[in-house]
């Protein structure tokens, strides 16, 4: 990569992973700023969710980099447990730790991890229950939250880790409609304090409005990539267009 | 963004084995009865003669049974209970040793088990060498193993010398040796079985925040396996309750031992099989009673199958 620039905070370089003999990604490259709000989009299968996992390698790419911060992060000789500390991941199914209470979710990782003492995880937890506006739910366990609720939990575990990059998969697919809206906000607030975010979303609105640049894929490959005025007001690809209209319909 | 928790409301736990008030009334007792004799027993025993010399019953059979002689149509029950009291010292020794040899076969068992299942889920190569142990213990019978340890190993006849005298035969280390080795196999299956419904999703979300497959298994995914494993594991415990009595076989004196002995000298088997049967069966329910009663206590909404859910 080009250390004598500039280095951006995540740099996708030619990346190729597949399952079997089923190509997933095909030569992926995009790169993002700190506070960029990357979003990606795309039918099911076009590889959207291995592309976020392969950039805390919860999946192995084939071929190809990607560096963090100019640091190369794939590679056998990665201490992925490192890595990970630097990537936070929200899921589309939050995943929250099921026998622990939202403020416990949030401490584990700081106190298993980063290996602060419990006071110090316990004060973390707290900003960050405060921060995703649940103080009243900290002691209350996933199963009796909301599922808004938990997905709020799990942006707060991943951000109490102190990321320098936050992956979002499908943060809202797995929630009723009314509840979509409490997590967004809390995206949205997130961006606005200048989190790198990259984002699997299929709420086109909020793209539209956070997004600093959409990447458009298709088949394993980024079919068109811009700003989301480009993407949704005068795409170049007619894929593009139309799967943009087809989810913004859907979703309105 | 405050909202009220969305449900918080407990069910009341259920009561399995009896269903009214008095059947629960009855059984806890029973539970006092039985307990309370047990330990004053033991109290007296081992403190030299409390409050009966060593070994005598609290009450003569001789005093029942002319209790019983007074009162017209129940002097065969009264002569039974005389019996069953004068039994009883003996058989309360037997108790011990089987209640020691469960305990602690259960207790070191499930330290072997938890790895063993966790090698058997997340192994590698050591899943093979778990799955190995536990078809190789669970294939055999629990008889074949003892004889193999005490017969064939001599493993009484290699008790440290610290430990010589702990009990008074020391073929009870060659059956406690097998009851560990048996019910690890056992309990491994239990716990097998419950790590793997543990979600996968689980695992993923601990490894995202960067634990290792270890920590993540020991932080994440233990702890809500073991909650899954309660209830089956419950079925082990018992199962060892009664399948102590193998060590009769290899000459340890516990309960069954014990009766078959007296059994053999006054030649009133039924009667001191159904005495004993009573023992096992008091066992059984007080296990089964609390891990009732630590399977609601470790309960968490929306996790295992405590009243909690």
């Amino acid at each position: 990569m080009s250390d004598n620039e500039h280095t951006y905070l995540l740099e996708v370089d030619r990346v190729s992973q597949s399952y079997g003999t089923e190509k997933v990604l095909r030569d992926i490259s995009f790169e993002m700023d700190r506070g960029d709000v990357t979003v990606l989009v795309g039918p099911s299968g076009s590889g959207k969710s291995t592309m976020l996992r392969c950039v805390n390698r919860l999946t192995e790419i084939d071929s190809g980099n990607i560096y963090l911060d100019g640091e190369r992060i794939t590679g056998p000789d990665v201490d992925v447990n490192e890595l990970r500390k630097e990537v936070g991941m929200v899921f589309q199914d939050f995943n929250l730790f099921a026998h622990l209470t939202a403020r416990q979710n949030i401490m584990l990782g700081p106190r298993r991890v980063l290996g602060l003492d419990k006071e110090e995880a316990g004060k973390r937890a707290d900003e960050h229950l405060e921060m995703v506006g649940l103080t009243p739910q900290a002691d209350s366990y996933p199963g009796e939250l909301s599922g808004g609720q938990q997905q709020r939990v799990g942006i707060a575990r991943a951000l109490a880790m102190e990321p320098k990059l936050m992956l979002f998969d499908e943060p809202t697919s797995a929630l009723d409609p009314e509840l979509i809206g409490e997590v967004l906000e809390v995206m949205r607030d997130l961006a606005d304090r200048g989190m790198t975010m990259l984002v699997v979303t299929h709420e086109m609105s909020f793209a539209r409005e956070v997004a600093s640049e959409m990447l458009f894929l298709d088949g394993g490959k980024i079919v068109e990539r811009g700003p989301p005025e480009q993407l949704f007001d005068r795409p170049e690809e007619d894929r593009t267009a139309s799967f943009l209209r087809r989810i913004t319909e859907m979703h309105s | 963004m405050s909202e009220p928790v969305v449900d918080t409301t407990h069910e009341e736990g259920e009561t399995r084995l009896s269903t009214g008030g008095l059947g629960r009334t009855l059984l806890v007792a029973a539970g006092v009865v039985f307990w309370g004799w047990l330990l004053l027993r033991w109290a007296n025993d081992w403190l030299g003669g409390l409050f009966v010399p060593v070994g005598q019953p609290f009450v003569a059979p001789a005093t029942i049974e002319s209790l019983g002689a007074s009162i017209p149509g129940l002097a065969g029950a009264f002569d039974a209970l005389a019996f069953a009291v004068e039994y009883l010292p003996a058989l309360s020794e037997g108790l011990w040793l089987t209640l020691v040899l469960t305990v602690l076969g259960i207790f070191f068992g499930f330290f072997i088990a938890v790895p063993l299942s966790v090698a058997r889920v997340y192994g590698n190569l050591s899943k093979y060498v778990s799955l190995l142990y536990t078809e190789l213990l669970r294939g055999t019978p629990l008889l074949a193993q003892l004889f193999v340890l005490y017969f064939g190993l001599n493993i009484s006849g290699y008790v440290p010398g610290f430990l010589d005298g702990v009990f008074a035969n020391n073929a009870a280390w060659a059956a406690l040796v097998g009851f560990i080795l048996n019910s690890a196999a056992y309990q491994s299956e239990y716990i097998r079985s419950a790590l793997q419904s543990v979600d996968t999703g689980q695992l993923t979300a601990g490894r995202a925040i960067g634990l290792s497959k270890v920590d993540a298994i020991r932080y994440v995914v233990l702890p809500q396996g073991l909650r899954f494993a309660i209830p089956g594991w419950t079925n082990e415990l018992i199962y060892l309750i009664k399948y102590s009595s193998l060590a009769a076989f290899i000459t340890v004196p516990e309960l069954f031992k014990r009766a078959n002995d007296i059994a053999s000298s006054n030649f009133r088997y039924t009667a001191m099989f159904t005495i004993t049967a009573v023992l096992y069966l008091a066992l059984v329910i007080t296990a089964s009673r609390m891990m009732n009663y630590v399977e609601d206590r470790t309960a968490i909404p929306g996790l295992g199958t405590g009243s909690g859910r």
